[in-house]
């Protein structure tokens, strides 16, 4: 039986702007991620991870090539793909309550209020923001932002996770305690998530597959690395992990490669053949 | 307390306020201090510099309405407004009491009656007093320069029948064929009459000094003077307050007609045959019609100024009211659709910079044509097209920034709808309009400010009975006085407008998300 992929990139491209000055984002991509894997997309900035996120979600759609879901091709954004955009993108002119309120009235019409209010509660209170329902974005931190924009995106119990960095905005603290809120999530509540980052200890210790783009303009999928560390993993025993360490290796030499390949492109300046001066 | 204190003053515009709250509790009074000198005392000096620089250039400009009022006149002026207001209200409730209210208030009024023309009858003889002692004393003061007059005047006099009767002798010594001594005869009679006139102009001269000389009033004839007009006029008032209170009463009226009613009906029971009872029936409709009119009657008050700053109110909110109902819908399609946009473009570029002065007239007649009977229409038509020309000068504002806000709601935002898969409703009213609320806003709070600035000018125009209507009606009255009640215009439009914009700002910071006023 042949296993078909649960989301997935074909021979994607795209790119901004009219033909004539066209800037080529993203380069026949292939992608491939099964049902109820963590996929972590690793690239550095500028390789259009977060096109790459938006093409997932529907948000654009390729020029060409095919964005599958189920295998059904993918025409616009759907509540079923959730996405955490990078910056929050929460309406400040609602509460911490009113923005999850947003997405649950229009993705479970059928609730009652009762109803309502008790399942917004469950999702406050797992992103620990209990007690500040009344505060609007401004007042909150920026760890506390973004797990409001978690709990939204939860709430709408999406089948996809699509997370566009995260936790890149946040400080060392609070992104370890919300990369084990959301591993935690996805081991107590299967899903697939599609995570996009820049951080390499952070892909390791959470997904299941990582793939490394290669540097834009025209980025592609470089290669693609199994994790195969058991879990629940820690930060600190990972250090000590033999495997965590040969793939970390693995893939930091992968990006070393890039920079070297790009060096190689550079023009090389002819250096002036000086000798020293001989005084004897 | 002393947080939600300086957060509404925040709110409200007023944040010059703060240092004062926080020095009542005792912060920093060293800082504060400084603060309320540097931000409130010396924008104070500055404004009473003003009212000094006023005070003295004020009375050299000499108008054929008076010399430009000072602050005291133009404080003055609005102290007589006021009483106006009030006789006037006085006046209508009198109209209307009726029973032992009615009886209790005239009692009243005319003890208050007598009193005043007791009063006025002494001050009427001290006036006459004072006034006799006055000319007395200008009569002695004035003497001097009397006499002088009549000194040269009687020198002038003597020296021209003198002059004259030499010349006339002389003439007749002349003889026939004596044509040079004629020549001379000649040059001596213009030298002579040339004389005569000169004297005659410093005559004149002498004259006009005489009639400017004068002393100033002593002050307590000023004042018997001034309480003299005062109690004048309060006497006039109260007769008036008597007679609505009696005869021209509504409850007294009433009475009499139904009384009236009574003897016709009595007649009607027992008129029979010849007696005309056709004649008698209609005697009696007639007078119960009578009797429900003067029921519906209220006495004819004129408009006072806070009934004009009233109607002014009403009138710049029906027309905001207006404008915002036109503008907010097509701003949010212009920003929604940039077709739209575009196909606007031209009508917005081109009705933008008309003039408040050519939408009134046109409206006026455009209105007329759909209220032919003024009298019995529900909206006076002068109110409804000076509203409606306010609305078609403050609508742009609101328009072109709800456009903006509607254009540039962030992507981020968009993004979300669409993930969500808002439909067009949800998306405009839980993600757009919210999202464009303070742009909306700042967009209203011009508008109105040009509202309230067209309207004055629209009411001038179109006679509707507010604030425009009564400088129209100052401006051609043309008395010192009424000069002044149009100062006094100006500072009631200054600080209407400055409330208004106040409240928009407070609307504004309220929609506004990005402070965090939810504390307040």
């Amino acid at each position: 039986m042949i296993l078909m992929a649960y989301l997935e990139l074909s021979s994607v491209n795209f790119g901004y702007g009219p033909s004539a000055n066209r800037y080529e984002v993203l380069q026949d991509v292939n992608i491939e991620v099964n049902e109820n894997e963590f996929v972590a997309i690793l690239g550095f900035s500028g390789t259009g991870k977060s096109t790459l996120i938006s093409l997932l979600g529907g948000l654009n759609l390729p020029d060409s090539g095919q964005v599958l879901y189920k295998g059904q091709p993918v025409v616009g954004p759907s509540p079923d793909r959730g996405i955490l955009f990078q910056n929050y993108s929460l309406l400040p002119w609602l509460t911490v309550y009113g923005n999850i309120n947003l997405a649950v009235k229009q993705v479970f019409p059928e609730f009652s209020n009762e109803e309502k209010k008790t399942y917004i509660q469950k999702y406050i209170d797992m992103v620990s923001l209990s007690g500040s329902e009344k505060k609007r974005p401004a007042e909150l931190s920026g760890g506390m932002r973004q797990r409001l924009s978690l709990a939204r995106t939860l709430a709408m119990q999406p089948k996809v996770l699509l997370l566009d960095e995260p936790l890149s905005a946040l400080d060392a603290l609070t992104r370890s305690v919300l990369q084990k809120e959301i591993i935690n999530i996805w081991e107590s509540d299967k899903r697939t998530i599609v995570m996009i980052t820049n951080d390499l200890d952070e892909a390791i210790l959470m997904a299941d597959k990582i793939f490394l783009l290669s540097p834009g303009p025209k980025a592609s999928l470089y290669k693609e690395f199994n994790v195969n560390i058991e879990r629940p993993r820690d930060m600190d025993s990972l250090n000590l992990n033999e495997d965590f360490n040969s793939l970390r290796n693995q893939i930091t030499a992968c990006m070393v490669e890039f920079f070297q390949s790009e060096d190689n492109d550079s023009v090389e300046i002819e250096l002036p053949d000086y000798q020293p001066a001989v005084f004897t | 307390m002393k947080f939600k204190l300086i957060k509404s003053l925040d709110v409200a515009g007023l944040s010059v306020f703060e240092p004062v709250v926080r020095l009542l509790w005792g912060e920093e009074p060293k800082v504060q201090i400084k603060k309320i000198g540097l931000y409130i005392v010396i924008p104070l000096l500055v404004f009473i510099s003003f009212l000094l620089v006023w005070d003295f250039m004020g009375p050299r400009h000499k108008t054929k309405s008076g010399e430009v009022p000072t602050p005291k006149v133009v404080l003055d002026a609005y102290k007589k407004i006021v009483l106006f207001h009030d006789q006037e209200y006085a006046k209508l409730d009198d109209y209307n009491r009726e029973g032992e209210d009615r009886v209790a208030h005239l009692t009243e009024v005319e003890s208050r009656l007598r009193i005043v023309r007791d009063v006025l009858g002494q001050i009427r003889i001290a006036l006459e007093d004072a006034e006799n002692q006055f000319q007395e004393k200008l009569a002695k003061y004035l003497k001097p320069y009397q006499q002088v007059v009549a000194e040269k005047q009687k020198d002038y006099q003597a020296r021209k029948a003198e002059v004259e009767g030499k010349l006339i002798t002389w003439g007749k010594q002349l003889d026939v064929n004596d044509k040079e001594g004629k020549k001379d005869y000649i040059k001596a009679v213009a030298l002579a009459k040339r004389e005569f006139e000169k004297n005659e102009k410093h005559l004149k001269v002498l004259r006009t000094e005489l009639a400017d000389k004068k002393i100033n009033e002593s002050p307590e004839l000023v004042t018997l003077r001034l309480q003299q007009t005062k109690l004048e006029q309060e006497e006039q008032f109260l007769v008036k307050r008597i007679s609505y209170l009696s005869r021209a009463n509504r409850s007294l009226k009433i009475e009499a007609a139904e009384t009236i009613l009574g003897d016709q009906l009595a007649n009607l029971s027992n008129a029979y045959g010849d007696e005309g009872v056709y004649g008698l029936t209609l005697n009696i409709l007639n007078s119960q019609e009578r009797i429900e009119k003067i029921k519906k009657s209220s006495y004819a008050k004129p408009p006072t100024f806070f009934d004009q700053i009233w109607t002014s109110i009403k009138c710049v909110f029906t027309g905001f009211l207006i404008a915002t109902f036109i503008a907010i819908p097509l701003g949010i399609l212009c920003g929604l659709s940039s077709v739209f946009m575009a196909s606007m473009m031209p009508l917005i570029s081109l009705f933008k910079p008309v003039s408040p002065i050519v939408w009134l007239p046109i409206v006026f007649i455009i209105v007329g044509g759909f209220i032919t009977n003024p009298e019995e229409a529900f909206i006076s038509p002068a109110f409804l097209s000076t509203a409606i020309t306010v609305a078609l000068c403050s609508l742009w504002p609101t328009l072109v920034n709800t456009a903006l806000g509607v254009a540039s709601v962030e992507n981020d935002h968009l993004n979300v709808a669409r993930m969500l898969r808002l439909n067009l409703w949800d998306r405009l009213t839980k993600i757009i309009i919210p999202s464009s609320l303070p742009l909306i806003f700042a967009g209203l709070r011009i508008s109105l400010g040009v509202g309230w600035m067209v309207l004055i000018a629209g009411e001038l125009l179109s006679s509707s009975p507010g604030l425009g209507k009564f400088v129209w009606d100052m401006f051609n009255n043309g008395s010192s006085e009424t000069f002044a009640q149009m100062f006094v215009v100006v500072f009631f439009v200054g600080i209407i407008g400055f409330l208004l914009d106040r409240l928009m700002v407070i609307m504004q910071k309220l929609v506004s998300f990005d402070e965090a006023v939810s504390t307040l």
